[in-house]
């Protein structure tokens, strides 16, 4: 019987710390605040991780649980410095590194296909090609399929109930 | 007699797998994805955009035929109905590696249904391309003002399409029916004959 992940949220960081997407599914409608807050203090454990980890280059850095505040918050940098913070509720099962790497990597890949989308630069000036920054601001109407396809993700995680 | 669909499938997966040099699929889909963006950043309205591509396809085309044609030493379709087949079966399969379905349109009304031979002469005999998936749109999601100005993202197809049936001595118009990328449940291409063309001196490229 697999364990039950209750996943409680999802959240997506640029390399230069601006938010691309927070997703929250916990059941009690909690205000998406408290997630926010959590994604922004897990950038600090992230950053002393990455500094603590030393000269070694690893790509595809699974940084593990970073800390816990009655939810558990695990993290994943992808190689270009983008990180996906993944909130799990605390619970007596044990929670598995490979679960969330592979939850990780479904994100990330999810990520990578909504990125490739070639209308994303639309609207960004063509000129400014080092402003990253502008290109995957969150909240836009443009990351509609992503924000789906995280959901999906997400659903499927939660799914396996008891058999 | 006119060579079955399974053999004109059989050819196209020959052709297909005969080619040494296959390109990414996702630089080609990134790649076009790239020129379209750039074509709306550079004439702003969607219409301009269609032609444009539509002119491009064109050009790709009439000189695609070529390759086409020597790799599939195939000889002349009898009818409009043949020429469908071969341009699903052998055409996208060979090129794409994609299979899409054809239907053919009914018959024009002053020609009798039973006799084919006189189709070939006249316009009006169409058939419609069903893409099931489409390698050029492969991460492709299109924003409000595209969907509101009327773009056909892969209009380049219908271009191709043009331009390498009027090097065979058919005008056609091909145009985009409807479209995934939009919402609808399929994206489907219609070809139309307009006319056959008379044999002539080869006009130079414009």
């Amino acid at each position: 019987m697999p364990p039950q992940l209750r996943l409680n949220a999802v959240a997506f960081v640029s390399s230069q710390n601006h938010p691309i997407l927070i997703r929250t599914f916990s059941q009690p409608k909690q205000d998406e605040l408290k997630y926010h807050y959590i994604a922004h203090t897990s950038l600090d454990v992230i950053d002393e991780r990455i500094t603590a980890a030393g000269a070694t280059k690893s790509t595809e850095c699974y940084l593990g649980l970073l800390y816990v505040e009655d939810v558990a918050v695990y993290g994943y940098m992808t190689p270009l410095k983008v990180k996906i913070i993944i909130a799990l509720e605390l619970s007596d099962n044990v929670v598995r590194d490979i679960d969330v790497i592979t939850i990780s990597q479904a994100l990330h890949t999810a990520y990578r296909r909504s990125v490739a989308n070639p209308f994303l630069r639309l609207h960004a000036p063509s000129d400014n090609v080092t402003d990253h920054a502008v290109v995957v601001s969150a909240g836009s109407q443009k990351w509609k399929l992503f924000r789906e396809r995280v959901d999906e993700i997400c659903r499927a995680v939660t799914l396996p109930a008891a058999a | 007699m006119a060579t079955s669909s399974k053999q004109y499938k059989a050819i196209g997966e020959d052709i297909w797998k005969s080619r040494p040099e296959k390109t990414n699929a996702e630089l080609f889909a990134l790649t076009y994805g790239a020129l379209v963006v750039q074509l709306i950043q550079d004439y702003e309205d969607y219409d301009e955009v269609n032609k444009q591509l539509e002119k491009m396809g064109y050009n790709i085309g009439t000189r695609l035929i070529e390759d086409f044609l020597a790799k599939s030493n195939l000889g002349r379709c009898s009818d409009f109905r043949e020429v469908g087949e071969v341009v699903a079966k052998v055409g996208f399969k060979s090129f794409l590696n994609i299979s899409p379905t054809v239907t053919h349109g009914a018959p024009p009304p002053p020609a009798s249904p039973t006799s084919t031979v006189s189709q070939q002469l006249s316009g009006g005999s169409s058939f419609t391309l069903t893409l099931d998936e489409n390698p050029l749109a492969e991460f492709v999601e299109l924003p409000e003002e595209a969907l509101e100005g009327g773009l056909w993202f892969s209009n380049i197809l219908c271009g191709v399409l043009r331009g390498s049936l009027e090097m065979v001595q058919m005008q056609v118009q091909a145009v985009f029916i409807s479209d995934v990328l939009r919402g609808d449940e399929s994206t489907e291409i219609r070809v139309t004959l307009v006319k056959h063309l008379e044999e002539e001196v080869p006009v130079g490229d414009d």
